[in-house]
């Protein structure tokens, strides 16, 4: 068989090629390995933990009542899926501890096997009857019934609610998780184009060979067949190892990882599981770049070789089409879905668009350049970027998404502590015992000196209409409510509140598409009120609806369900604080919260969740940047006799360097310039659609220009290290013998 | 595992450490200690519950409800029902109660508050049709309302699963009727069950042996009842009809410690007669067999050990472990001798202590149909 | 047909330092027009080395090179002819031997006098690719006369001198390879060389277009009593220069 030989004789001539193509393949299938190993195990977990203990739901009585072992029993023999959760509040130092009854989990798990999680059998679980016993020995506890799924039929009598938890960020975590996963997804695009585009351009420098072996008479067809044979062992090759080095990736960062997401979002990372569906995606993936690299070598090897440009004006016009298209798309769309695709489009257009702007203009300036060297220099560049087209949109498109990942993050984290700022207000929440009167409490606080300032806080339930919402009742007066964050709202909403106005979440205000100036109508306690709307205030990841209103405005008769102070102190008097307190209420067991440390808790694990997605970034520009890197090289190697050319017209290498390393740079820098649209585009879709209709909230929109300052000097380093690499094919003064028959890099 | 007597308490074992491990060491544990020996294989019982004696009597409506005294005890139904298009289709439904401390019948329960853990109760089901089973589990903690039992009017609950008389307080309970309801989330069933003849009270009066030296558990069945209803399964529901088999038993006993897994099979005859056998293998190959032959006319007969062969005739292997799904079953006394064979399929009920359970048909001196219970096979030790 | 003419050869402004004093006697040399040899090469030797094994790829080869005067170096392939003229480039080195180029003796080591030589005095046309491909025809010589230091060159004069009118905006690959090779000489002339090296100029071009080439470049080597050195296999071609020199140690 004396095809073979001749074919791969093109890898022989070329190693470089060869290997270029393995090490994309081996870095793409790694990172994909990688990158979807850690979102699947994250994802796994998060489910996991939902539908076994972490149920973030309960059943509570629209009676306002506390569920009792009556109602567990009344809805098991309905058939539904509950089981309790009792919190006994012990003090340090054995610390809380929380009842479960495992025989009624069973039903959490419905598919998995009959075994209980393994986490319920330590600390700080137990028992719910020896729970029950520790409570009676004075300490407050209270019971829940979990319910499996939010979507459950209860009662009449019942209703589910999501498990207050003072910091439950699940709807945050949710988030996190699909953003991820389009952030994923996002990789795997940009890693097929790489992939795609080494190989493309080995097939066009094989255009001759292959068309000597047509000539020689070997059939079209057989022809066909061995090359997408040679690239289906070769991606099959390059892709186990790829898939080690996934793995290994995914082990390595599996741990800060599972820190992460546990410490946020109360997942715990199973190590394991099913592992090798992420390395077939790996393997399918490769499949089907494969695929699409054979559609070339059907088409491209046997086309004719031609440098012009053919129907680049209509690709531009299909791009605009596409990008405004996209752009209206994802402005318009109303389902995730139909975000996504708009999104795609968007990216797709800009892919096809970026080289050919960014070429018309490099040609433009060049001829406003002044001297022909310069000419030169520019039009090269120009060339670059055409010949480089798909190399340069895969390192676009990730810089644009690694942009958009930072800034998704850093909103995400400066929102998230907004957020605990709000819900944290002053230095120590105190939980007003149940039962206790505030009277002993509030004389305490208004003449202690470590006390600065302090209000009070009343929950309950108020009724939309029929509907249930939340009710938060504040002081307006208060000078810890200052750093309020609205999203929209009156000129001095705390004034207005306690002038006759009430507040609503961002929830409410979508849901009902308010704005401060409607009337809202609502009742507490069975008294009707009508009060303008004075402001929206942001309540990340909170679902339920809730309105504020000022204590005075509540009826005589309400009840809060739940009330506490919050106190700011002078110095870290918090022991102090905390004992005056027990004193003064006579509890055993007070809860109280040290704002400050929830805070720090909060930074950490942002700090564990940076250092992921900047793991995640940096193995994408990594492999952008290998890929341009080592298609820059075969480019300039391609190029080499143009650049000899100039030493023979008497250019030194000083300049010749200077030259290479402006045309590199040019690249680079101009490709991560053009990153930037596209990446605040992706950050706008992120916070601004993807969020809202996911979740009925949005992140603010920010951006990082620092940041973007960090990726062009990356990209620029990316860009000195080609020019270094083709520097050293250059040093040699002497032109090489030139081939007879053609010289190889004439595009234009 | 399999040195306890049947899957039947074996369950607990798998549960008792996890309820163990939710509470501190220094708990007083009634009962946890006994069971920590007989995994050791000593057959002495703990002190407090009480033991089945040769001289104990079932009586009804009483024997029907729950037993706080007894260490264990379940209600079992099998049925062999046909669809309305003629096709066979099995079912079964089990509870199951473990005491983890006796309590005597005079004494209340504790509160129902303090979440008492003085038994556990674990509910099974299942169903068989064309080649197909499936199968599900509860468990619940007793003496709060979760799971329990009742015998006037006669009740077995655990969550929406239950079985209920439906003959209202004070009307003439020779017509019993029960109604039993079990629900999962793919398949369930609604069944109307009526006794047609009177329980059939197992050894001595209700005394089963379960070894040569003593060990025994009292037992008695239903082994007539008419039943029909509704099951539906794979989204469609189908109207059936036929007859069932339903235990009574309780004991207090373990199996001894070579004792590694039982046999047991109840048959309806096309004669009218029915046979209940089962064998308690040990593992030198020995086995203690017992019986009891129902003639369709007549006062039953509990069978020794001489006086029934029941022997494997033919095995089939099945993802956890060969089962011999086919048996050789002779009572010289009443001139049987016929085949049991299992229906083509996987009947393992793959629950916390897997076992297999089937329906099975009869051939040889008679026909006829019926289950196959056995335990002890799919262990993995 | 415009003719350029040598009347501002006012000597090339080389931007290198090193270069400046050499510069001078090259202006000298080649408005001299004197009867001084351009080159002058005494016992050159070339060896390469290939492993432990020393090649040699010139020895004692001799040349004096007038003003005005055409050599063909002719010789098989690997007789040394492309190496000669990489040696009188400064693109490569030598083992032994003198070289006197413009009344200067050049050793390998004086690089940056190369790079000027190269820039303003030598032009070199290769067999093909002489033309940058992302500069139109007109945008190359400007580049080569701009790197030569000709601060106003006649480059459409020299276009439409080599038949080359209208095609002055066109890309290197929407020409025919005569005209490429054409437009190579013209961006040759358009430096006003003090010594023309040719390595195959009609190498792959077919007999016709070869002709017409060479025409060209005789034309222009006559007219301006530029010196050159041609290599080539092509015997006729050779014929047509004022004498045949075969390198290399064959003879």
């Amino acid at each position: 068989m004396k095809l073979l030989p001749a074919l791969l004789s093109h890898y022989r001539r070329h190693p470089l090629q060869l290997i270029a193509l393995v090490v994309i393949v081996v870095l793409a299938t790694g990172l994909w390995t990688g990158v979807w190993e850690l979102t699947r195990q994250a994802r796994h977990s998060m489910e996991q933990s939902e539908q076994a203990i972490a149920s973030r739901y309960q059943v509570v009585r629209t009676d306002a009542q506390p569920v009792t072992v009556a109602d567990f029993v009344g809805l098991r023999r309905q058939g539904l899926c509950v089981t309790p959760w009792l919190e006994v509040r012990r003090p340090a130092p054995e610390g809380q501890v929380i009842g479960v009854d495992i025989l009624s989990m069973g039903c959490f798990q419905e598919q998995g096997e009959m075994a209980s999680p393994p986490d319920l059998n330590q600390a700080p679980f137990v028992d719910i009857g020896e729970a029950v016993r520790i409570a009676g020995q004075g300490h407050d506890s209270r019971l829940r019934l979990l319910v499996a799924s939010a979507g459950a039929a209860v009662p009449d009598a019942y209703r589910i609610r999501p498990v207050p938890g003072g910091l439950s960020t699940g709807e945050l975590a949710d988030s996190f998780l699909l953003n991820l996963d389009a952030l994923c997804v996002l990789v795997l695009l940009i890693t097929a184009l790489l992939v795609r585009s080494v190989y493309n351009l080995g097939l066009v420098q094989r255009r001759s060979s292959l068309a000597l072996l047509l000539r020689y008479g070997v059939p079209a067809g057989r022809l066909r067949l061995y090359l997408i044979g040679e690239l289906a062992v070769l991606a099959m090759l390059a892709a186990v190892p790829g898939v080690m080095l996934g793995r290994f990736l995914s082990q390595a960062f599996a741990a800060g990882f599972g820190q992460a997401m546990g410490g946020l979002f109360d997942v715990s990372l199973y190590a394991g599981g099913n592992q090798w569906i992420s390395y077939l995606l790996a393997l399918l993936a490769v499949f089907l770049v494969v695929i699409w690299c054979a559609l070339d070598a059907l088409g491209l090897a046997f086309a004719k070789g031609q440098t012009s440009r053919p129907g680049a004006r209509f690709y531009g016009m299909f791009a605009v089409v596409l990008i405004l298209a996209g752009v209206t798309g994802t402005v318009l769309s109303q389902a995730l879905w139909q975000v996504f695709v708009a999104v795609s489009l968007v990216l797709v257009g800009t892919g096809l668009l970026t080289p050919g702007v960014l070429s018309r203009l490099v040609d433009w300036l060049a001829v406003r350049g002044g001297s022909p060297l310069i000419l030169w220099s520019r039009r090269e560049l120009a060339v670059m970027l055409r010949r480089l087209a798909l190399p340069a949109v895969a390192l676009q498109l990730a810089v644009a998404t690694v942009i958009a990942i930072q800034a998704l993050v850093a909103t995400f984290e400066s929102t998230f502590l907004d957020w605990l700022e709000q819900r944290l207000q002053g230095d120590v929440y105190i939980e007003v015992p149940a039962g206790a009167s505030l009277r002993p409490a509030l004389d305490y606080l208004a003449e202690a000196p470590e006390v600065t300032a302090w209000h009070r806080v009343q929950r309950g339930v108020a009724s939309l209409g029929g509907r249930r919402a939340d009710l938060l009742a504040l002081d307006p007066g208060s000078e810890l409510l200052q750093a309020w964050a609205f999203i929209e709202a009156v000129p001095e909403p705390w004034s207005a509140l306690a002038g006759g106005g009430v507040m609503v979440n961002e929830q409410l205000a979508r849901r009902e598409n308010l704005e401060p100036g409607d009337v809202l109508s609502f009742s507490i306690a069975n008294a009707s009120m009508r009060r303008p709307i004075v402001a929206v205030y942001a309540d990340y990841g909170r679902p339920v609806d809730e309105i504020l209103l000022p204590h005075s405005a509540l009826p005589d008769i309400f009840t809060p369900t739940f009330s506490s102070l919050s106190v700011q102190i002078a110095q870290n008097d918090v022991p102090v604080l905390r004992q005056q307190l027990t004193e003064r209420w006579q509890v055993k067991n007070l809860t109280l919260r040290d704002n400050d440390q929830v805070r720090q808790l909060a930074r950490g694990v942002f700090e564990q969740t940076f250092s992921l997605t900047r793991a995640i970034s940096v193995l994408t520009l990594i492999l952008a940047g290998c890929a341009l890197f080592l298609m820059g090289w075969v480019f300039f190697t391609a190029r080499h006799w143009y650049y000899q050319l100039l030493q023979v017209w008497g250019l030194s290498r000083r300049e010749l360097r200077w030259r290479l390393q402006l045309q590199a740079t040019g690249l680079t820098l101009l490709v991560a310039i053009a990153a930037l649209p596209p990446g605040i585009f992706l950050t706008w879709v992120l916070v601004a659609r993807i969020n809202p209709l996911a979740f009925g909230w949005s992140l603010p929109m920010a951006v990082y220009p620092l940041f973007w300052l960090e990726m062009l000097a990356i990209c620029g380093a990316i860009g000195l290290a080609i020019a270094w690499l083709v520097q050293g094919t250059i040093k040699s003064r002497a032109p090489a013998p030139l081939a007879a028959t053609h010289i190889e890099g004439a595009e234009r | 595992m399999n040195r306890l007597s049947g899957y039947r308490s074996v369950w607990l074992v798998v549960i008792l450490p996890l309820l163990t491990a939710c509470s501190p060491a220094d708990q007083p544990e009634a009962g946890f200690a006994g069971l920590g020996a007989q995994l050791e294989g000593r057959s002495e019982e703990g002190p407090d519950f009480l033991q089945p004696a040769p001289g104990d009597r079932v009586s009804l409506p009483r024997d029907l409800g729950p037993h706080p005294q007894h260490r264990f005890e379940w209600w079992y139904l099998t049925a062999n029902l046909t669809t309305s298009e003629g096709v066979p289709l099995g079912l079964q439904w089990t509870q199951f109660r473990q005491a983890l401390q006796p309590r005597s019948p005079e004494q209340a329960p504790p509160p129902a508050d303090e979440w008492p853990l003085q038994s556990a109760w674990m509910a099974n089901a299942a169903i068989s049709y064309q080649g197909e089973h499936v199968f599900q589990e509860k468990l619940a903690r007793g003496d709060i309302g979760h799971a329990g039992a009742r015998a006037e009017p006669f009740q077995v609950w655990l969550d929406d699963w239950r079985i209920a008389s439906l003959v209202a307080e004070g009307e003439d309970s020779d017509h019993e009727r029960w109604a039993l309801s079990v629900n999962t989330r793919d398949w369930h069933y609604d069944l109307e069950l009526s006794p047609r003849r009177d329980p059939v009270k197992h050894g001595k009066k209700g005394f089963a042996l379960k070894s040569e030296t003593g060990q025994a558990s009292m037992y008695f069945s239903y082994v007539d009842l008419a039943i029909s209803g509704t099951v539906t399964i794979a989204g469609k529901t189908h109207r059936v009809a036929g007859e069932g088999w339903f235990d009574r038993e309780w004991s207090s006993q373990f199996l001894q410690a070579e004792q590694e897994g039982w046999d047991w099979m109840a048959l309806h005859l096309d004669s009218g007669d029915k046979l209940m056998v089962y064998r308690l293998r040990k593992q030198d190959g020995s086995s203690f067999r017992f019986g009891t032959w129902i003639p369709r006319r007549g006062k039953p007969r509990a069978l020794r050990g001489d006086q029934l062969t029941f022997e494997v005739a033919g095995s089939r292997q099945t993802e956890l472990a060969e089962v011999p799904v086919e048996w050789r079953v002779r009572v010289p006394l009443a001139e049987v001798d016929i085949r049991v064979e299992a229906l083509p399929g996987n009947y393992w009920n793959r629950g916390v202590f897997p076992y297999w359970e089937s329906p099975v048909r009869v051939w040889g001196s008679h026909q006829g149909r019926g289950y196959l219970e056995l335990t002890g096979y799919g262990d993995t030790e | 047909m415009k003719s350029p003419n040598m009347k501002n050869l006012s000597g090339p402004t080389i931007p290198i330092d090193d270069g400046k004093l050499f510069q001078q006697s090259v202006t000298a040399m080649t408005q001299a027009h004197s009867e001084n040899p351009v080159l002058l090469i005494r016992g050159l030797h070339k060896h390469f080395r290939s492993g432990s094994e020393d090649i040699p790829v010139l020895e004692d080869f001799n040349l004096t090179l007038k003003a005005g005067e055409s050599v063909a170096l002719m010789g098989p392939s690997g007789s040394g002819k492309s190496t000669l003229l990489n040696i009188l480039s400064g693109l490569e080195s030598w083992s032994s031997g003198s070289i006197v180029l413009f009344g200067e003796t050049m050793t390998p080591s004086r690089e940056a006098d190369w790079t000027a030589l190269r820039r303003t005095a030598i032009a070199t046309v290769f067999q093909e690719a002489n033309l940058m491909p992302a500069l139109t025809l007109r945008e190359n010589l400007q580049l080569r006369a701009s790197l030569a230091g000709r601060s106003d060159p006649d480059v459409d004069g020299w276009l439409a001198d080599l038949g080359l009118n209208g095609l002055a905006q066109r890309y290197p690959d929407q020409v025919s390879g005569g005209q490429r090779q054409r437009a190579a000489l013209a961006m040759a002339f358009v430096m006003e060389p003090g010594l023309v090296l040719a390595d195959e100029p009609t190498g792959s071009l077919d007999r016709r277009t070869a002709d017409q080439v060479a025409d060209a470049l005789f034309r222009f080597q006559k007219r301006n009593h530029c010196p050159l050195i041609l290599a080539t296999h092509d015997a006729d071609l050779g014929a047509r220069c004022d004498r045949t020199v075969t390198p290399g140690n064959q003879g």
